[in-house]
């Protein structure tokens, strides 16, 4: 388990881990655990919170079953993906519609999927499967300046931070590995990975605070005509 | 030595394919007017010595640009592009190409990512020309540099561009490496040493003709030379562009054309450029230019060393953008009369209105102060100073 330097829990959460962990084993054995909520906190260096960053959470203890692959759409507007970033649990098939009336070509070099997907316009094509877990990054091959993101997960629990960075849901008692994602992080993945013990309280709460600041975020209204 | 009008042929029946096959393609077409008003010398379209593009005989309203441009795939890795203009009744035909390519370009492999052209095309040089149509986004008349490959630069061959994606793979920069190989760009540097640097927009066609018949061609080819280029891109994340280019035309500068008479024009230039961009609007853009041209009939070895440099700065307030760039441009020569030596500067400012996807409003001041060698000749003071006004009203439709 890493250091708990950076992190800031509520009193009933680590102190409390191996009490914890020995009645969620019984209580394990004797039947349904009850729920708690998991709440995840990202601040940036100034101390801001992140908002529309993925957080990910994945048992430890076996409990918790994956969750359920989904549709999801990921269409093309404007030259512009839409949504820009999707998460999805592993074995969801995502479609990209083209609601453009240019064509687009999809790809992604990503070692999670690796697809090249020509959309013309008017000419559906069938969804795309994600099998793997990992970050994927998708570009158009005719239009540069076009970027988006998929996660896929095999986490039961997963979401984006709020426009305060935080992000909560209602789950088992356990251990947890928290993982957290931003296009724009400039740190690694590992070293944002966290353990947490969701104890006996009704509520475990982390904090998770960025040490380098996040990438500039893209400049938001140049013209897609423009060379970029 | 294909003659151009065969050249011109096959552009007119690509365009015409493209339409008829018209459903696939992305076209965009754009009328451009201006209202006009300046105090400058005989234009360099009517073969004067003025920096800008319209003089004093052109105020009043002025056709500024009327543009047609298609992209159509050919398949999914290949694809074709097309760009048309017509500017004013000076041209050998109303309708002149200004780029004209087939584009291949296979998906990105393992983060790197390969272009490759073949046909008519500016080298990647400018980084004020961005918008569609080798436009700039900020102001109505180029700088001296970008004039100048308007005028007599056009990458008629191969072009190869190899990108490596950081910034899809995690990093936050890119890199790329350009080469490219060319022909018909024997022409140039006969406008920078007759008539110096200039001002404006007006892009030559290719394998057309700058100013009225007898005006330089700057697309010609008759040493049986390529001439080359090489360059790298660096970027950091969408904020920074560094560009390096080297080009050499590496015409013979002894040969002749017995037909025409024309000259090969030797001409290798350096040419670097830095643009800055912020999401507040802001954009910041240096372009250096470091050069010369050489011709070499029996007897005489005439060089013109010329450089050039800007630095443009540019603020967006939503649909407005204000911008204002320096100049400073100097010809060189080592005849011993001065024959074409120039030196100047020149200060432009430009408001741009886009008052919705359709239309936009724009007005310019420019003021080129230059001290030119050829006014002696024609009797006029050497140095001048002019000023243009433009107030440019385009309407613009497409895909």
């Amino acid at each position: 388990m890493r250091p708990p330097a950076r992190l800031s829990r509520t009193a009933c959460s680590a102190r409390r881990a191996a009490g914890a962990l020995a009645l969620l084993t019984a209580l394990g054995r004797a039947g349904p655990v009850p729920a708690a909520t998991l709440v995840i906190h990202v601040q940036t260096p100034d101390g801001h919170g992140l908002s529309g960053a993925v957080v990910t959470a994945r048992p430890l203890d076996g409990q918790g079953k994956r969750p359920a692959p989904m549709r999801a759409v990921m269409d093309q507007v404007n030259r512009a993906f839409a949504p820009d970033l999707l998460v999805v649990p592993v074995g969801s098939t995502v479609a990209f519609p083209n609601s453009d009336s240019i064509s687009h070509q999809i790809y992604s070099f990503s070692a999670a999927k690796r697809f090249q997907l020509p959309l013309y316009h008017g000419k559906p094509y069938p969804p795309v499967q994600f099998d793997q877990s990992g970050v994927i990054t998708l570009g158009c091959n005719i239009h540069d300046e076009m970027l988006a993101y998929l996660l896929v997960t095999d986490a039961p629990y997963f979401g984006r931070t709020d426009a305060q960075g935080a992000w909560s849901a209602d789950v088992l008692r356990g251990r947890y590995q928290v993982t957290i994602w931003h296009p724009r992080l400039r740190e690694s993945a590992a070293d944002l990975e966290r353990e947490l013990t969701v104890g006996d309280a009704d509520r475990a709460d982390l904090t998770l605070h960025l040490l380098k600041s996040l990438q500039p975020a893209p400049i938001a209204d140049r013209p897609h005509s423009w060379d970029y | 030595m294909p003659s151009f009008p065969h050249i011109r042929s096959a552009a007119t029946l690509t365009l015409l394919a493209l339409v008829a096959t018209g459903r696939a393609a992305d076209w965009q077409m754009s009328l451009d007017t201006r209202l006009v008003t300046s105090d400058a010398g005989r234009s360099f379209m009517d073969g004067g010595l003025g920096t800008t593009r319209f003089d004093r005989n052109d105020s009043g309203v002025q056709l500024g640009r009327a543009r047609l441009a298609l992209s159509a795939p050919l398949g999914e890795l290949w694809s074709v592009h097309l760009d048309a203009s017509v500017w004013d009744d000076k041209d050998r035909s109303p309708l002149g190409v200004t780029e004209a390519y087939l584009q291949f370009r296979p998906y990105p492999r393992a983060g790197y990512r390969l272009r490759v052209k073949a046909g008519a095309f500016y080298p990647p040089i400018s980084l004020e020309n961005r918008a569609a149509g080798w436009e700039s986004p900020y102001t109505l008349s180029y700088s001296a540099i970008n004039t100048w490959l308007g005028v007599e630069v056009r990458s008629i061959g191969l072009e190869a561009q190899l990108d490596w994606l950081g910034t899809r793979t995690g990093h936050d920069f890119d890199l790329g490496l350009t080469a490219g190989a060319f022909r018909w760009n024997e022409g140039a540097g006969v406008v920078l040493a007759s008539k110096g640097f200039m001002l404006h927009d007006r892009q030559t066609p290719v394998f057309g003709r700058v100013g009225p018949p007898g005006g330089a061609e700057p697309f010609q080819q008759f040493d049986g030379r390529t001439g080359v280029y090489a360059g790298v891109e660096g970027r950091y994340l969408d904020r920074v562009v560094l560009r390096v280019l080297r080009y050499d035309n590496r015409a013979d500068p002894t040969q002749i054309d017995t037909v025409s008479g024309a000259i090969a024009w030797d001409t290798r230039f350096n040419s670097a450029g830095l643009r800055l961009e912020s999401s507040a609007g802001w954009t910041g853009i240096l372009q250096w230019l470091d050069g010369e041209t050489i011709i070499a009939p029996p007897g005489v070895r005439l060089v013109w060393p010329f450089r050039a440099q800007f630095a443009l700065l540019s603020k967006r307030f939503g649909r407005q953008t204000l911008s204002a760039r320096y100049d400073r441009f100097h010809v060189d020569t080592n005849s011993p009369d001065g024959d074409g030596w120039q030196n100047g500067h020149a200060w432009t400012a430009a408001w741009l209105f886009d008052a919705d996807a359709h239309w936009r409003v724009a007005f310019e001041w420019l003021r080129v102060r230059s001290n030119s060698y050829y006014r002696t000749e024609l009797g006029e003071p050497p140095v001048a100073t002019e000023t243009q006004l433009q107030l440019a009203v385009r309407y613009a439709f497409g895909l």
